[in-house]
């Protein structure tokens, strides 16, 4: 956790500067204690070493002076006067031993010994000392270190005077224990001296013990050393103690440190830690609880700014999520919203009855204004702005308060309420259409506000929402386009809707896969009874469906813009066909169905032409039939389309004529030579069905008045046919004569019927 | 130190009246640098003849803690007598060979003076006061001198003949060289010593 761990760095950072600290005092008095020591030691050695040679010179002194007097004695002259060697050998050792000498030995004045305490070793040979005798020649008296038996000694050489010198008396003093121990006593240092054939009597280890070795000066050029040792760990001891106080002294400041930096640690990541926290809370929504810190020092002002932060980010988030629920324009809820609540009252529905049927029911209505592009479109923006404004307003007004009214988006309006029975749903949706039967004045407009409602209820059309907004948008759609304002999902029609955009999707294929065929159905002409022309009729051939009729999947296609494709596949087909059937004796012409979307396609007269020249066909040899609405749509550039085509000799027909509004001056000018009697007024004609046949009637006559030959599709019966003979019909179309067939089911059936025997 | 011993002897014949038919032995001692020597003893030893012991006396006295005179020729043969001229009290002793004594402490002039009859130096001191020293130089012959602060000596009387021509002076480092010379009646001779050590 990185809180835990910036108090745990802190405390590391602050307990290492604390060691460091005390580690480099310890380690500089311990380096500091051992400079000083070892100087010390090596003062104390040289110290040592000066106290040595003065001990010694002050003894040969003494020695010196006490071996004097020895030889100023009467009787120890006489003694050597006599020159008696027994006499003067005792007399040597007698006064020898008064004076502590551990040999003395008389010298004559040629240098020759006359008589020694050591048992005469020495007589008669040389001194063996000879510089001592020059010395103590030249100086009256000598004294010097002299290595004598592997033994290190003093000798002093005094003159015997009587008073003139008549010899040299010689006395002896090994450095012996006695003298080591003053020098130990003075300068507290281990002392050693030998004469170096001896070899070192002393070999202190060199880790204990601080040593100086010193050759002393010797009057015959022997080796004598002195070494001169200091207990280190004696020395040390005043250092030992220092560094132990210091260590002890350091370990309580550490101890100390190390809780204050605890606490202090403490009093900056504790405030932290609350940050932290509060920061947590902040991120799991929590914009209330406040981050409380008591100090007042920056994290003080951090927690405050924190707070701040918090409710800064409670009122954003509210709006935001009031922007993200709701409807910019009208105040009212956005879809989201909507989905949200409509989930929620179903769950509620669900959780409050374990079965679906006599449960409590929650209904929707979606709502489309009527128009409104329109009147967007006549009246500006703002006005249709503030028309969506006021239809959320009185919708609000219209329902209860538990009521959801929501904006869907456009002129879409959707509305939820808990409805116990489709009756109440319907009165509500009554309810709301009344609310707009006064206009909607908007400052000097009035405007007559029509609506389509759809209204679906859970749970009898859907399980969920999202299921249930969908049909009733189907619903609306269904009352939309019956103009009926208000209607009711019909279960079912859901899977239509389905199936439409599953046949779109595969619409996409059908030419590809060659799974379009022409049918053919004939028309015949009414006074000869005989076939002259052959509409083609598309048929698809779906894989899962069978056989589809145009009027289920053409307008399909118009929609998703096949259309062209198809059309001009039916074209150039019905083409080829018309050319084999002359090829092979029949003189047929074509029919050929154009959408109205076909008119707006200018390439198409060339495409035609281009075909049937192709085919060396007579361009009458094709017919083009259009819908009257079709040609309504935009009347001036169908107008134009015709007229080219018409240029190009094609021969063109008005299709279900009777069905659409188009005045008569606008038929006048279009450019066509037949028209089709929408089959809606010939399926039942009789000669008791006045009203069809007054249409009928009146249609041929029209047309004949115009110049135009009448076609009436949808015969039947023999007596459709006999009234429409009856009436002066040109020609005539429908199950009478035959279904619509295959090409060389239409061939073999034209040349075994009765109505092909009169071919051209 | 070392000490070497030259000797340069320069014997001049001077026939200088004498007219009982003595002879005369001018010496002049002198150390390497020339300074004169004071208090040596110049003797001359007749050859092939021996002279009898002389009746002769002497004194050594002792005054100021210091024996007078510090150097004393003598004729072997001769009593000297060692007089004490302080108010205290003297030992005199010699460990010498050739006269070997010791008078205990004693003040006044000893009752009996102590003969030297055999030749050599005898060294003289005194057991209480180291500083004392003297000599009695014992020659066995009548001509003898002692050196004045000059360094000269004078050896009259001499008969005529052979000599053997020494000399002895304290601190010297050994005796210089012999000088044989011989003289004739009235005759003056002049004989210069060098000698090594101090005067």
């Amino acid at each position: 956790m990185a809180v835990r761990s910036f108090q745990a760095r802190l405390l590391y950072l602050l307990i290492a500067i604390l060691v460091l600290l005390d580690a480099g005092t310890l380690i500089s008095v311990y380096f500091a204690g051992q400079r000083t020591l070892r100087n010390t030691v090596a003062d104390q050695l040289r110290v040592g070493s000066r106290v040595l040679n003065r001990i010694l010179d002050t003894r040969a002194r003494q020695l010196s002076d006490s071996l004097r007097v020895l030889a100023l004695d009467f009787a120890f002259r006489e003694a050597v006067a006599s020159a008696d060697v027994p006499t003067i050998t005792s007399v040597l050792a007698n006064h020898g031993s008064r004076i502590s000498a551990d040999a003395v030995v008389l010298v004559n004045l040629n240098g020759v010994v006359t008589a020694d305490t050591l048992g005469g070793r020495l007589s008669g040979k040389p001194f063996p000392f000879a510089a001592l005798l020059r010395d103590a020649q030249n100086h009256g008296e000598a004294s010097a270190m002299v290595s004598f038996a592997n033994r290190p000694y003093q000798f002093v050489l005094v003159p015997v005077l009587a008073p003139r010198p008549i010899a040299w008396v010689c006395a002896g003093f090994e450095i012996d224990e006695r003298v080591l121990t003053d020098v130990r006593r003075l300068t507290h240092l281990d002392i050693a001296i030998w004469s170096s054939s001896a070899g070192p009597q002393l070999a202190p280890d060199e880790s204990k013990y601080a040593t100086l070795e010193q050759p002393l000066p010797t009057g015959d050029g022997s080796q004598v050393n002195a070494l001169l040792a200091s207990n280190l760990e004696e020395a040390q001891k005043p250092f030992r103690k220092l560094e132990l106080q210091i260590f002890a002294l350091s370990t309580i400041v550490l101890i100390v440190a190390v809780f204050a930096a605890v606490i202090f640690a403490r009093s900056v990541s504790q405030p932290l830690r609350v940050l932290a926290e509060g920061a947590g809370r902040v991120e799991r929504g929590d914009y209330v609880t406040p981050i409380v810190v008591e100090q007042e020092d920056e994290i003080g002002h951090l927690a405050t700014a924190f707070n701040q932060m918090q409710s800064a980010i409670a009122t954003r988030e509210d709006e935001i999520r009031y922007q993200a629920t709701h409807d910019a324009l009208t105040g009212l809820p956005n879809r989201t919203l909507f989905l949200d609540r409509l989930s929620y009252a179903i769950a509620g529905a669900k959780r409050s009855t374990g079965s679906a049927v006599g449960g409590p029911s929650v209904g929707m209505i979606m709502m489309d204004v009527d128009r409104f592009k329109e009147i967007n479109d006549t009246l500006g923006h703002q006005v249709g702005d503030q028309l969506l404004i006021d239809i959320g307003r009185r919708l609000e007004h219209t329902l209860r308060q538990s009521d959801t009214v929501a904006r869907l988006g456009g002129d879409e309006f959707a509305v939820m309420f808990m409805a116990p029975t489709f009756k109440h749903a319907e009165e509500v949706a009554a309810r709301i259409v009344g609310a707009f039967d006064a206009p909607i004045i908007l400052g000097d407009v009035s405007i007559d506000v029509n609506a389509s409602l759809g209204i679906a209820l859970y749970p009898a059309h859907a399980d969920d929402a999202g299921t249930l907004m969908r049909h009733a948008d189907i619903a609306m759609y269904d009352a939309k386009r019956e103009h009926s304002g208000i209607a009711v999902y019909e279960p079912g029609r859901d899977e239509h809707t389905l199936r439409r955009l599953s046949l779109i999707m595969d619409l996409r294929q059908a030419i590809v896969r060659d799974e379009l065929e022409l049918y053919f159905q004939p028309k015949a002409d009414v006074r000869s009874e005989r076939v002259g022309h052959a509409e083609a009729l598309v048929r698809w051939n779906h894989p899962r469906h069978g056989v589809m009729r145009p009027d289920e999947f053409i307008p399909l296609a118009e929609q998703s813009g096949k259309i062209g494709l198809i059309t001009k596949w039916v074209i150039r087909k019905a083409i080829a066909q018309c050319a084999q059937w002359r090829r092979e004796g029949l003189d047929l012409a074509v029919a050929v169905n154009l959408s109205a979307l076909d008119l707006f396609d200018s390439e198409l007269p060339v495409f035609i032409s281009g075909l049937l020249t192709e085919a060396g066909l007579p361009p009458a040899s094709i017919v083009l039939e259009i819908t009257e609405s079709a040609v309504m749509k935009d009347a001036a550039f169908a107008q134009k389309m015709l007229a080219d085509l018409k240029r190009r000799g094609v021969c063109l027909a008005i299709d279900d004529f009777g069905t659409g509004y188009s005045s008569l001056a606008h038929l006048k000018r279009l450019p066509v030579d037949e028209l089709k009697i929408d089959k809606s007024f010939v399926l039942n004609l009789t000669e008791t069905a006045a009203d069809d046949l007054v249409i009928v009637r009146s249609t041929i006559e029209l047309g004949h008045n115009m110049g135009l030959v009448v076609i009436a599709e949808g015969v039947e019966t023999a007596e459709s046919w006999a009234i429409l003979k009856r009436l002066g019909c040109d020609m005539a179309q429908g199950y009478f004569m035959t279904k619509p067939l295959p090409a060389e089911a239409f061939k073999a059936w034209l040349q075994a019927s009765r109505w092909g025997s009169s071919a051209r | 130190m070392k000490v070497t011993v030259r000797l340069i002897a320069a014997v001049l014949a001077a026939a200088i009246a004498a007219p009982l038919a003595a002879a005369t032995i001018e010496a002049r001692v002198t150390d390497p640098r020339g300074n004169p020597v004071h208090d040596a003893v110049v003797y001359a030893i007749p050859d092939g003849r021996t002279l009898p012991l002389a009746k002769k006396s002497a004194v050594m006295d002792q005054k100021n803690r210091m024996f007078i005179p510090h150097v004393l020729p003598v004729q072997a043969g001769t009593a000297v007598r060692f007089p004490n001229s302080d108010d205290i009290r003297h030992q005199v002793y010699s460990f010498s060979p050739a006269k070997t004594f010791q008078l205990p402490l004693y003040a006044g002039t000893p009752a009996t003076p102590l003969v030297f009859d055999k030749a050599g130096v005898v060294v003289l001191g005194c057991n209480i006061h180291d500083q004392m020293s003297a000599f009695i130089i014992v020659v066995e012959t009548p001509y003898f001198d002692k050196t004045a602060a000059d360094g000269r000596a004078s050896l009259g009387g001499l008969e005529s003949g052979r000599y053997t021509l020494h000399v002895w002076y304290p601190d010297m480092r050994t005796e210089p060289q012999p000088q044989n010379v011989t003289v004739k009646s009235d005759e003056r001779m002049t004989v210069s010593f060098v000698g090594h050590g101090r005067s």
